[in-house]
């Protein structure tokens, strides 16, 4: 009951204000959707405490059951998800973009949430299918409607890609699931990881498992799949850059975790090697995009595609400590690139645009609270030790060094050496705008001055700022939580 | 009579029900001239046609294992020239609904007084071949019906009476002789193939077993394919859906998209169901290629349309390779897939052509920022749009695709599958341009919804048919437990 209602709840409220309240001023519009986020954590916290779950026939043509609950895989990201359901409707007091109506807006934030909610909570596998889908429309909204105003075509053009790599990874991880369902003869989640799946001949596993990795590689993304992101982020209004990185680029890795690694964990083992070396690839070619990129937007999409490739890189290790890492990884990249994403959007707004290539007075002097912020979540994007991002990629770099024992050990321990080249290039594009932005010019008495963070949005960077030192400074908080799930997950040994 | 075959009335209402309809029309028409002045004969149709539905739709809650029968032969034989299962019920209540809507929009659009009649008896004709169709399960019968089904269409499509729509109409009455044609050859080898008038599994599965009598049926099959192939606008039998619904008024073109394709849809489902069980790998490729080649020429050629019109017409193409896609497993799984896809895509296709009915618009660009000028029928026409695409929150698309993949998927049709993967891309690409004009901001020459108040018989399709698409979407159980 709990579940449906923290489904419901923002999907109601969300079809409502694209709909019927679409009229809606700005002011009431965002305290509602301020409120229906405050609700839905609240009821997140209480079905994460309760360990409710919902279960009554839906399909029963297909077998598939309305059935929704949460364990320690699913915890930390549904929580994730509220929080930041918290920071998108808190944001639209500093910014509400053009293009149409706020509550339009609000609305399809809000829908967005339900719908990464319902796929973090599925227990059934074609109803995680459909959940993945539901955020499709209102992100292409967010990106086509919202997005960037000075170039229509090209926030026409970020939008479709968008859609479209992501239907086609969909699509693809619709035939793997359906041809799974069918070999299995369940849908359930839990009896599929619970040795269902593992019943398929070789052959079936290793086909079923590759239709669901490259499906979900596209939404990771994983190295070649990976082209529709940089576009998205770069146009998305800053709300929609921060969910897309924080909730939907999990829904991918959740789903390699939930689906080909728990389900079929032999098929996966067998394709794990070329995933790795495409996580690893992802890291160095990240990296080295961000040394030589010019827009700071752009840049930290391509830090997420080298993020996302130390996730990959854990999942492929097959063991439980990679499993641990790449669950960890992915709420630290969510903390750490919301935060980062929600400063650069603030920087846009003030500055117009964020080319790195524009000579601009040192936000350490013009405005230090900004300029702190910044720090932080470079730091903790490069990895420094005491911050979210350091235990992601240490665990996913020993996870890989010392990989399960059906996993071939040279290349995983070649994926992980390249994986550490990768960090030290994440050093050298932080400090690189660290350098740029931070550091800058001395201030030009004539250059207007950056203002600084005031209001809801200095609140909002605290708490991010806060939480990436917290989760450094005590992983536990994350991984005994999943440690417990991780150990009954079927690929790992 | 009743000593050779038994007659229950009550069985044969869906079908009965349009004959009543064209009894009255007529009588009344010679007692009160419409021409006159007396605008009765639409509404009368589409009552008898609801009140029809009503009675089909009892059938749907059956149990599949005892559907209704009649026209029954006696023992021993017992063969029942009309078996109604759910799946049948549902469909024959589908194809009367969308006939009703039809005839909402035909009486919106003001049609000359004197062609009202015409209109409303070759609405209520063509209505009664595609419910006979359905329950049809034998050669006679199902060849009558399905042609009864296609002819007053053709007059309808001329009924118009412009040159583009003679034109039109000339090409649809070759086709519709060309199909007939197949047809017939079809049932002719059919026959010759089983040595038995009707559609039966038993004398499929003896045909089948014997090498030189199979070889005659998978001509006929060939043959029945083709010809249905014509009239639900399968590739590359689909030459003449552009023209048509291009030329024609929408009312027309709607029973054409909708009702029309229901009933071809029914009458192949009678076919592929007596091939369930016993045919072997040449039906499935007979079945795969036209929908494979549906699926992507249409959706391909509907990326390009700008005129609206047009690209319903090249979206219903693709859109009869998805009913198709799930009979290539020839499992009973893939013939409720196909049922529950066909009545979805015919309740979202009305949906849009009611809003193009009532706005007016006849190309993308003039329903640009509907959403916002007309948030009713800008609405709808964005959730059928969804719906056909297979996107929440059209979710009931999403979950036809989903059936309609997996029944080839768990018998391992992968091509089929590797194209529907292909289409749903494409598809998507489709929809979301037109979706993305809906939600345009209006340009400077777009004036307000327009048409509104005159067009209430439309609007009443229109609310209907989004109220059928949230309902589904929100409980597809709603749509797929009236299929068996």
């Amino acid at each position: 009951m709990v579940v449906s209602l923290l489904l419901a709840v923002p999907a109601a409220v969300g079809l409502w204000l694209v709909s019927g309240g679409r009229a809606l001023p700005v002011r009431p519009a965002r305290w509602l959707a301020l409120l229906t986020a405050v609700a839905t954590a609240g009821l997140a916290v209480g079905v994460v405490v309760t360990e409710a779950a919902v279960d009554r026939a839906w399909l029963p043509e297909l077998g598939v059951r309305w059935s929704f609950g949460t364990d320690g895989i699913s915890v930390p990201l549904v929580l994730l998800t509220v929080l930041m359901g918290l920071v998108v409707t808190a944001h639209a007091w500093v910014e509400v973009p053009a293009g149409g109506t706020p509550a339009t807006f609000l609305g399809c934030l809000l829908l967005v949430e339900a719908g990464a909610l319902a796929t973090f909570t599925a227990r059934d596998a074609v109803l995680f299918l459909v959940a993945f889908e539901v955020v499709l429309v209102p992100m292409w909204v967010l990106v086509g409607r919202y997005g960037d105003p000075h170039d229509p075509r090209a926030r026409t053009e970020a939008a479709q890609r968008f859609v479209l790599y992501t239907a086609v990874g969909s699509t693809t991880m619709l035939v793997g699931i359906l041809a799974l369902v069918a070999a299995a003869g369940t849908a359930d989640l839990r009896e599929l990881a619970g040795g269902a799946g593992a019943a398929l001949g070789p052959g079936a596993q290793m086909g079923v498992a590759a239709l669901l990795v490259v499906g979900l590689a596209v939404k990771v993304p994983v190295l070649p799949f990976h082209t529709w992101l940089p576009p998205a982020h770069t146009t998305a209004p800053t709300a929609g850059s921060v969910l897309l990185a924080a909730v939907l680029l999990k829904m991918g890795t959740y789903g390699l975790v939930r689906l080909p690694v728990a389900t079929v964990p032999d098929g996966f083992g067998r394709l794990a090697p070329v995933l790795a070396v495409a996580g690893a690839l992802g890291i160095v070619w990240g990296g080295l995009v961000c040394l030589v990129e010019r827009d700071l937007k752009r840049l930290i999409a391509y830090s997420s595609v080298a993020h996302m490739g130390f996730v990959v890189l854990a999942l492929a290790s097959g063991s439980e400590t990679g499993l641990q890492a790449a669950l960890y990884a992915n709420v630290a990249h969510g903390l750490v690139s919301a935060l980062l994403f929600v400063l650069v959007g603030g920087l846009k707004q003030r500055w117009g645009d964020v080319d790195l290539a524009v000579r601009r007075p040192a936000l350490r002097e013009t405005s230090p609270r900004l300029g702190f912020a910044l720090v932080i979540g470079l730091a903790a994007s490069l990895g420094l030790p005491g911050l979210a991002g350091f235990w992601g990629e240490l665990l996913a770099v020993y996870a890989a060094w010392a990989p399960a024992a059906d996993r071939p050990r040279a290349v995983l321990v070649t994926c992980a050496v390249v994986a550490a080249v990768g960090a030290a290039l994440a050093a050298a594009y932080a400090l690189r705008v660290a350098g740029l932005v931070w550091a800058g010019d001395r201030p030009d008495p004539e250059a207007r001055r950056t203002a600084d963070t005031v209001g809801v949005e200095r609140w909002v960077l605290a708490g991010l700022a806060g939480l990436v030192v917290v989760l450094g400074v005590a992983p536990m908080l994350v991984l005994s939580v999943t440690a417990d799930a991780v150990a009954t997950v079927g690929g790992a040994r | 009579m009743s000593t050779l075959v038994t007659v229950d009335w009550l069985v044969l209402a869906p079908a009965l029900a349009p004959v009543l309809g064209v009894v009255l029309v007529l009588v009344g028409d010679a007692v009160s001239p419409a021409r006159r002045g007396g605008r009765w004969a639409l509404p009368v149709a589409a009552v008898v046609l609801v009140a029809g539905a009503v009675l089909a739709l009892r059938g749907s809650l059956l149990d599949p294992a005892t559907p209704l029968r009649t026209l029954c032969l006696p023992a021993p034989d017992g063969a029942c020239l009309w078996t109604a299962g759910p799946r049948t019920s549902t469909l024959q209540a589908g194809v009367l609904l969308a006939a009703a809507a039809a005839l909402a929009v035909h009486h919106d659009a003001r049609p000359r007084l004197r062609d009202t009649t015409v209109t409303a008896t070759l609405l209520l004709a063509a209505t009664t071949g595609g419910v006979a169709v359905a329950a049809a399960r034998d050669l006679g019968t199902w060849l009558v019906a399905l042609e009864l089904a296609t002819v007053p269409a053709v007059a309808l499509v001329v009924l118009r009476g412009t040159r583009a729509a003679a034109h039109g109409g000339l090409s649809l009455l070759v086709t519709s002789l060309a199909s007939f044609a197949l047809l017939v050859l079809g049932a002719g080898l059919w026959l010759t193939a089983t040595g038995d008038a009707a559609f039966s599994p038993e004398s499929v599965a003896a045909a089948w077993a014997d090498p030189e009598r199979r070889a005659v049926l998978v001509l006929a099959v060939t043959a029945l394919v083709s010809g249905v192939g014509f009239k639900l606008s399968l590739v590359p039998f689909h030459a003449w859906t552009p023209q048509a619904y291009a030329t024609t008024d929408l009312g027309t073109t709607l029973f054409l998209a909708a009702a029309s394709k229901l009933s071809a849809a029914a009458a192949l489902l009678v076919v592929v169901e007596a091939l369930v069980g016993s045919a072997g790998s040449v039906v499935v490729v007979l079945l795969g290629l036209p929908a494979a080649a549906s699926l992507l020429l249409g959706t391909v050629v509907a990326l390009r349309q700008d005129d609206a019109v047009r690209l319903l017409a090249w979206s219903t193409i693709a859109q009869a390779g998805w009913v198709v896609v799930p009979l290539t497993a020839l499992s009973s799984d893939g013939l409720r897939a196909s049922a529950g896809y066909v009545l979805t895509y015919a309740a979202a296709t009305a949906v849009a052509f009611g809003v193009l009915a009532r706005t007016g618009a006849r190309s993308l660009a003039a329903t640009r920022g509907l959403l916002r000028r007309d948030p009713l029928a800008g609405g709808a026409l964005a959730l059928a749009l969804l719906v056909l695409a297979g996107l929440p929150p059209g979710v009931v698309g999403l979950v036809v695709k989903v059936l309609a993949v997996a029944a080839p998927v768990a018998e391992g049709v992968w091509p089929v599958a590797a194209a529907a993967v292909v289409a749903v891309v494409l598809g998507i690409a489709v929809y979301l341009r037109w979706v993305a004009v809906l939600v345009a901001r209006p340009g400077e020459g777009d004036e307000p919804a327009h048409e509104g108040s005159r067009a209430r018989s439309t609007t009443v399709v229109v609310v209907l048919g989004t109220a059928v698409l949230l309902v589904t979407s929100a409980l597809p159980h709603a749509l797929l437990g009236g299929l068996g």
